[in-house]
């Protein structure tokens, strides 16, 4: 089960059919028809994209999201289930006019399907920041509300730009960035968190090219990381004490994220920039 | 007596096809949707577009994988005599899921190099030919490594059979760990075997294929009757027995690589209907294969309908191979420890 959250965080911050965007161009792709008028009933098939077409003032548009979605704005909206497992059937009962989906291999084959039933799907990979701006513009686009998603890109820029200036004036910390405890599975080069890291002035200490690799403790040990930051916020406060082989952890400098919102690529980047920067740099959270 | 087999073949096969048929109509009123036959009918939009293009297609998946897996589960246990054999337990299927893995791996790492390659190399057709060379090399390493003194030793084939699937299932985890995780999570998902959503000519393919290893199979009955004989037995009797168990090879390695490919590992299957129906039609292949493949995919059918329904209240369906291994475990167990008190 714990596996199952691992993956399901792993999966929220969007491993993608192509390659990262770059120079804020998203490789959205339309699969299906597209939409013929401004879509009034949208189906969004990943927590990040709700939070999108939230962030964009169009939830009153939302008619289906998945069981991992814990926006307010959607709390009573149906579920179409999880990552690997939307149902197409539940989708296609909400009469949507519009899927938004991740891409995401595990439910290549059902969203195939329901675009090949004639429903609109827009895939937007999003794994790095410069994704996130650009999903931003695709789905305001999308919306036929094109200047909402030049505010929301305009906006999260600003975040980025704030976040860098001050990262500037601190010293650059050495993190380990763990997203599940047993076993360890922390974020390495590639992946969003380790982006959103570098922004606030830390270092992942993890090398290599998988972005999210399972990890030996030893070696998490050995690189002894100054801040440890606890991400596995399904799993119980107490379990870190597994990891205390890291010396990190034996000294008390874990720092425990209150939400999973750094590994979502999505809105939420303005709140994630300001936690992690709280978090590398120990400064004290509520 | 020719008459009296054709009478039974008869009376099995529409047996078999209502059975098929109810269960295809029982799926197809099932789901999370609740959805109207009669607006359907009137052209009645989701209803028509639930019932005729999700719907009809996963339960006609399910009648497909089924009957292949119940086809070469019947006519392994001819061939080993023993009625423990079967695709899963005899690692047939576990081949079948390393070659096609083999197949997608290649796709990832040439898609790399070159994304139009990749993506055709990750298509069903070579997936599919991926999974039916495992299942074949898979069923060649179990009669080989099975002999014994030079004959074949139903239990010992059994067991190269069982390690043989926990082999397979090492190597698929060690390759999931070398792809990036959403390869490895469409791996993941395709191996714990669910019914999913295939396109029509997917769908097609498959039925082109499960078809004709299903009739190979039927076609080679009688000589499967001779073979359950033993060896020696069935080359008195005039068959040529290595000819006759190289074809029953092909065929049910065809067969189970074809359901593989289609829905991943779906256990059992090949043990629970074969079984019943040799309880109820008796030990004779010219009538048991036929009626194992249209019972099994009227078993599969209705076991994806249950799996739907069943954990609706939770928002999500297990894949149908965990109900299958679910109801085929205990039975596994049942007639083994039958088998041993005999």
């Amino acid at each position: 089960m714990r596996l199952v959250a691992v993956l399901a965080l792993a999966l929220l911050s969007a491993p993608a059919l192509a390659a990262p965007a770059e120079g804020g161009r998203a490789h959205a792709l339309w699969l299906g028809p597209r939409p013929p008028a401004v879509p009034r009933r949208v189906v969004a098939l990943a927590p990040s994209l709700t939070d999108m077409v939230v962030a964009l003032g169009h939830a009153d548009r939302l008619v289906g999201v998945t069981r991992y979605d814990d926006a307010p704005e959607v709390a009573r909206l149906p579920r179409v289930g999880g990552f690997l497992d939307p149902s197409p059937e539940r989708v296609l009962g909400l009469r949507p006019d519009l899927v938004l989906w991740l891409t995401d291999r595990g439910a290549d084959a059902a969203v195939r399907r329901i675009a090949d039933l004639g429903v609109p799907v827009l895939a937007t990979p999003v794994v790095s920041v410069s994704d996130v701006l650009a999903t931003a513009r695709v789905l305001g686009a999308a919306l036929g509300d094109a200047p909402a998603g030049d505010r929301l890109s305009a906006s999260l820029s600003r975040a980025i730009e704030a976040a860098r200036a001050r990262a500037a004036r601190a010293r650059r910390v050495r993190v380990l960035f763990v997203v599940g405890r047993d076993p360890l599975v922390v974020a390495g080069p590639g992946s969003y968190p380790d982006e959103v890291l570098r922004l606030v002035g830390g270092e992942n200490v993890v090398q290599g090219t998988r972005p999210w690799p399972v990890y030996p403790l030893e070696k998490a040990a050995a690189d002894d990381p100054e801040v440890v930051i606890d991400a596995a916020v399904l799993e119980p406060r107490e379990g870190i004490s597994r990891l205390s082989a890291i010396p990190a952890v034996r000294r008390g400098a874990v720092r425990r994220l209150a939400n999973d919102d750094a590994l979502r690529p999505g809105p939420r980047l303005a709140g994630a920039l300001e936690a992690l920067y709280a978090a590398v740099h120990g400064e004290a959270r509520p | 007596m020719k008459r009296a087999l054709g009478t039974r073949l008869g009376l099995t096969v529409a047996a078999g096809l209502l059975a098929l048929a109810a269960a295809i109509a029982v799926s197809s009123t099932l789901g999370s949707q609740p959805v109207s036959l009669a607006a359907a009918l009137r052209g009645g939009e989701p209803d028509r577009t639930i019932l005729l293009g999700l719907r009809l297609p996963r339960a006609l998946l399910g009648a497909l994988v089924g009957a292949a897996l119940a086809a070469a589960g019947a006519a392994l246990q001819a061939l080993l005599r023993n009625p423990l054999a079967e695709p899963f337990v005899l690692g047939v299927s576990g081949g079948a899921a390393l070659g096609g893995t083999l197949v997608l791996l290649a796709a990832t790492f040439v898609g790399q190099v070159a994304a139009g390659a990749g993506a055709l190399l990750g298509s069903a057709p070579p997936v599919a030919l991926g999974a039916i060379a495992g299942a074949a090399a898979a069923t060649a390493l179990v009669f080989a490594l099975g002999r014994i003194g030079g004959r074949l030793v139903p239990e010992a084939a059994l067991l190269v059979g069982i390690v043989f699937n926990a082999f397979a299932a090492a190597v698929i985890t060690i390759l999931k760990v070398l792809v990036p995780p959403d390869e490895a999570a469409r791996l993941l998902y395709w191996l714990m075997g669910s019914l999913g959503y295939v396109s029509p000519g997917t769908l097609a393919m498959g039925a082109v294929g499960v078809l004709a290893s299903v009739a190979l199979l039927g076609a080679l009955s009688a000589r499967l009757n001779l073979l359950a004989l033993g060896d020696d037995e069935a080359a008195s009797l005039g068959v040529d027995v290595g000819r006759a168990r190289a074809l029953v090879f092909l065929g049910a390695s065809a067969a189970t690589g074809a359901a593989v490919a289609l829905s991943g590992m779906v256990g059992f299957v090949g043990l629970i209907v074969p079984h019943a129906a040799r309880r109820v039609l008796g030990p004779d292949h010219r009538v048991l294969v036929p009626a194992s493949a249209l019972f099994g995919a009227a078993f599969l059918v209705l076991a994806d309908a249950v799996a739907r329904v069943a954990f609706l209240p939770l928002g999500t369906e297990p894949p149908v191979g965990a109900l299958t291994a679910f109801a085929g475990g205990p039975l596994f167990l049942w007639l083994l420890r039958r088998g041993e008190r005999r």
